[in-house]
């Protein structure tokens, strides 16, 4: 049986204190967060909260770290929040910190995992996502996984001195494409 | 004055006024959102208790950003149903519009029409909103057509999102930018 954690890169496992000193470079880090819905400078004391909130894995906020299976190497993080039970759906955030590991795979596989966890473990019928319209390679990678796109929120966020669109992917069970062995 | 347009209330349509909530509505708020076909199309899934109707009538602590009105008849004041503008990003100049007209009576009437256009109205003019965006049911046919007609856009379908009444429905987004809101 493969681990529900496991990828064939990546684990997922819970979010720990240590963690922090990285998880603030990467968030004050311009290139990370291009994309991403934040903007405005991190403190370690915001990290620290965020990780504390996080630590706990619940159906209601399942939270990971992304680390490598070759070497334990703490990557990025993944986590499926804002789970309905009646509608069996949530809404997935992602994001490779480490920018040495880009464009190998890395969160091809982690989509997988965190996506198979959702549908096996946590019982979904729906995943969903929001990604900027101008993040080709993250929509790209959406799509080999299987995802849809379904919508486009015009002007949805003001960043960089303008307005840009944002897509809206779904995932239903069935639909995940690649995770089998 | 010059150049100025001819003061409008912004709280005013032409067949209904948008006033602030106030504690002693809970017997219609309790009401509307326990009667099945006002909420079939509606988040709600649960029966709502009084102490709950009470609550959500509470003073928003975020009140002026997140708002929540209630809509009444201008001609009797009789309160009719309620609206709000929420999960607002001053960042983003946005916010999430949800709507519902509790007395049924008042349906095809022309009135969520008349509060949509008066609740865009004042997000836009008053709250200095770039984007108004809302989620319906894609079968609800007859909220669609009014969203449409005051110049709502469909920008996407969200498969399979609500399970309600033994099946999965598909929700529509639709948004709405500032200088697109159509005039009635």
């Amino acid at each position: 049986m493969q681990s529900p954690y496991e990828g064939r890169l990546i684990r997922l496992r819970a979010r720990e204190r240590e963690d922090e000193a990285l998880l603030y470079q990467w968030f004050n880090d311009p290139e990370v967060t291009e994309f991403l819905s934040m903007r405005y400078p991190l403190s370690h004391a915001q990290e620290r909260a965020f990780i504390e909130s996080a630590s706990e894995i619940s159906y209601g906020k399942a939270s990971f770290a992304v680390e490598t299976l070759a070497d334990s190497r703490l990557i990025g993080g993944v986590g499926l929040e804002r789970t309905s039970p009646e509608n069996r759906s949530a809404v997935l955030g992602i994001a490779l910190g480490d920018k040495t590991y880009w464009d190998s795979g890395y969160g091809t596989d982690t989509m997988r995992a965190i996506c198979r966890f959702g549908f096996e473990m946590m019982n979904l019928h729906r995943i969903e996502l929001e990604v900027f319209e101008e993040n080709r390679r993250a929509i790209a990678v959406y799509e080999r996984v299987g995802f849809a796109v379904e919508g486009c929120r015009r002007d949805a966020q003001f960043k960089f001195g303008r307005y840009t669109n944002s897509l809206v992917m779904g995932l239903l069970e069935g639909e995940l494409i690649g995770h089998k062995e | 004055m010059e150049g100025v347009k001819p003061m409008r209330a912004p709280f005013e349509g032409k067949l209904v006024r948008l006033r602030a909530r106030e504690p002693e509505d809970e017997p219609y708020h309790n009401q509307w959102f326990n009667a099945w076909d006002v909420v079939r199309y509606l988040g709600r899934r649960y029966p709502i208790s009084h102490a709950q109707s009470r609550k959500m009538l509470e003073p928003d602590p975020r009140y002026g950003w997140s708002i929540g009105f209630i809509i009444e008849t201008l001609l009797e004041g009789d309160p009719i149903g309620q609206v709000f503008l929420g999960s607002a990003s001053a960042e983003d100049r946005s916010a999430e519009l949800g709507i519902s007209i509790g007395d049924k009576s008042r349906w095809d009437g022309g009135y969520g029409t008349d509060a949509m256009r008066t609740v865009c109205r004042f997000g836009f003019d008053m709250m200095h909103l770039h984007r108004i965006e809302l989620g319906v049911y894609a079968d609800n046919e007859r909220a669609v057509h009014v969203y449409e007609r005051i110049g709502f856009r469909t920008e996407g379908r969200r498969r399979e999102m609500y399970f309600k009444e033994g099946v999965y429905h598909d929700t529509l987004i639709m948004g709405l930018l500032e200088g697109e809101l159509v005039d009635g």
